[in-house]
């Protein structure tokens, strides 16, 4: 095309540009390139294809156009689909457990506080964002539980017994990797110690922790421990479970922090040592902050991991939301079979929690990505 | 083997003395012997791998040596922990790859040290960071992050860095060879002014032939681990004493 621009704007006649090819952009070449580039894609696609067709309708029936939604009790469901009103009938013990009605507010502060540390961590200015939001991760869990409880706080006290719910996986989760944050760093700095006893110590507990499955633990912990505390001392169920998640945590996360130390090139710790840094100033300062920068996204993937595994929790009888949905199932006002509908109900809640955080760490691995300093 | 007059005297900033380093059974330092006075500038060149990194790195203990003594402005570099400290604040160190702290803006790169070592105050060390941006002329790019400036200005930074320690020596490994050639001028350029204006002692390992004419007073010529001639540039350059030396000169002034 050779338009050229005349002095008079009025001869200006732009001629239409040509339209791309069809065969390389635009929807038709994507479906032809993706889903039928030979004869056996092209073969399993028209299988996948009629599993979905002969799938879909019916479940979008049960679950929305014939599923019951209004209503508070079993006789409520008449139509042949989803009973959601199960759902929503159980769906403050499903959240907040047994925890006061009245006092709900104070799990729902704590949910908001944790969110707004989060969101304050991927949005202060990059010159203090590590220096406000490592503090504030550190104190939330503690807070958090001031609140909860309330005694500290002058609060009316609720016993742990009474927590539960959805709510308590997420906070458990929290609470535990911040927790595990910083010993994580430690067992990793450890592993590359110099020192054969650091590194062996550390090693042994790394492996041990990344090696014994969750519900082992979850057992260790809830029968084993209370024979470290002194003889007498009642030490709370979920505090026990609290330590054994951070301890399952931070061998897992001592290994991803291994990684992003073997990212930082070697003439970071040279231009701090000439710099005259100590060994202290040296990785909390200089290594630390870039350790904790390329780990970002796998510190996600190791919480979604931990989050999901909060369900096991049941196990040993805490009342977390799979729990409870159990519990709902075998009431006897309940007993119409509202398994599914838990189920999906509990599954979608993790899903949504789980896939935002990938979105999450997308972006991150993205951010990384542009802003590539060397 | 050498044409200068080793005598060990009280200016004497940096005394290396029978200095042996082995990587294993690599025998990478071989009696290494030197001495270095206040405000001597002093180039090291020699073919790739013959050990100048090593020798200068174990000036600020980056590497440690099995035998033989240092000593850095009357500090002897044995193990302890106080020693190594003491001789790093007299020591500062250039890089050939910059390592800048890429998550800190230049600012904070040139005021770390300061804050954290010399215990100044904030206000102070970012008066001193600007007052050695403006030496090296890049004093607009102070809220910057080290990766969005060139490899020149990234270099001027790291040397600035190093000058806000108020060194007594300054290192400086291959400082230009990671440049693109018309950026090499402007690192040069701030190492002459240094060495002219500051007095600067200066150990500087580079193959820029007119730099080392230029300012050096002694040319340090290394091959495998020795050092196998030492002289004036001028002399150095135009009437080289040893064979190794002629071929070295030879293949970098071919090109
Ligand atoms: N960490 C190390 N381990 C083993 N050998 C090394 C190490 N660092 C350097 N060397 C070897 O020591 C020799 C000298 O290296 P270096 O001082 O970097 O040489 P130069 O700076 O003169 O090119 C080289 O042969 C190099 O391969
Ligand atoms: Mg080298």
């Amino acid at each position: 095309m050779s338009n050229t621009f005349k002095s008079d704007p009025i001869e200006f006649k732009p001629t239409a540009a040509l339209p791309a090819p069809k065969s390389t952009v635009g929807p038709i070449a994507w479906v032809r390139e993706n889903l039928f580039p030979s004869i056996s894609n092209t073969l399993i696609t028209l299988f996948i294809v009629f599993i979905l067709i002969s799938l879909i309708p019916g479940v979008i029936d049960w679950m929305f156009i014939s599923a019951n939604w209004s209503g508070t009790n079993q006789e409520a469901c008449v139509s042949d689909g989803a009973c959601w009103v199960f759902v929503k009938a159980w769906s403050q013990q499903f959240f907040y457990g047994s925890y006061p009605t009245d006092q709900l507010w104070r799990v729902n502060l704590s949910l908001i506080l944790l969110f707004a540390v989060i969101i304050l961590s991927f949005t202060l200015p990059a010159s203090f964002r590590l220096r406000v939001s490592i503090p504030l991760f550190l104190v939330l869990p503690f807070v958090c539980i001031a609140i909860l409880d309330g005694r500290l706080v002058g609060l009316d006290f609720v016993n742990t017994d009474l927590w539960g719910g959805f709510s308590l996986n997420v906070l458990m989760a929290a609470a535990a990797i911040i927790v595990a944050f910083p010993f994580s760093f430690l067992w990793a700095l450890g592993r590359r110690s110099n020192m054969p006893l650091a590194r062996s110590i550390s090693v042994i507990f790394i492996e041990f922790f990344r090696g014994v499955p969750v519900l082992a633990l979850f057992f260790m912990g809830s029968v084993m421990l209370p024979l470290f505390f002194a003889e007498g001392t009642q030490v709370d169920k979920l505090v026990r479970v609290w330590i054994v998640l951070i301890f399952f945590m931070s061998g897992y996360m001592a290994e991803v922090f291994r990684g992003g130390f073997q990212a930082i090139p070697s003439g970071q710790y040279e231009a701090a040592d000439s710099v005259g840094l100590s060994y202290w100033q040296k990785t909390l300062l200089i290594i630390l902050p870039q350790v904790i920068k390329v780990s970002m996204p796998n510190i996600l993937a190791t919480f979604v991991m931990l989050f999901k595994n909060t369900v096991f929790l049941l196990i040993i009888g805490i009342p977390e939301v799979l729990q409870l949905l159990l519990t709902a199932l075998s009431n006897s006002n309940w007993l119409g079979g509202h398994a599914v509908e838990g189920y999906v109900f509990v599954g979608v809640i993790f899903w949504v929690c789980c896939f935002s955080m990938s979105l999450l760490s997308n972006k991150i691995e993205r951010d990384l990505d542009t802003d590539k300093r060397d | 083997m050498t044409n200068v007059e080793q005598q060990q005297t009280a200016d004497d900033i940096i005394i290396i003395k029978d200095l042996n380093k082995w990587y294993g059974d690599f025998h990478v330092l071989k009696d290494i012997n030197l001495n270095v006075k206040k405000s001597e500038r002093i180039v090291i060149c020699g073919p790739s791998g013959s050990g100048k990194s090593t020798m200068i790195r174990c000036i600020n203990r980056l590497e440690e040596f099995q035998r033989g003594s240092l000593i850095v402005d009357g500090v002897e570099m044995v193990e302890d922990v106080k020693n190594i400290e003491a001789i790093r604040r007299e020591v500062g160190m250039v890089f050939q790859h910059f390592n800048l702290f890429p998550h800190l803006t230049i600012l904070e790169n040139l005021t770390l040290g300061q804050i954290w070592v010399q215990k100044k105050p904030k206000a102070e060390a970012e008066a001193v960071a600007m007052k050695y941006l403006e030496r090296v002329k890049i004093p607009d790019q102070a809220k910057k992050y080290p990766g969005q400036l060139s490899g020149g200005q990234q270099q001027r930074v790291a040397i600035a860095r190093s000058l806000c320690m108020a060194p007594k020596v300054m290192l400086f490994d291959e400082p230009t060879s990671a440049l693109d050639p018309e950026m090499i001028k402007e690192v040069l350029d701030v190492m002459v002014e240094l060495a002219d204006e500051e007095g600067m002692t200066m150990l500087c390992v580079t193959h820029e032939m007119g730099f080392a004419k230029k300012v050096a007073d002694r040319v340090i010529f290394m091959d495998a681990g020795e050092i196998v001639e030492e002289n004036t540039p001028h002399e150095f350059f135009d009437n080289p004493q040893v064979d190794r030396t002629q071929k070295f000169l030879e293949q970098i002034l071919d090109h």
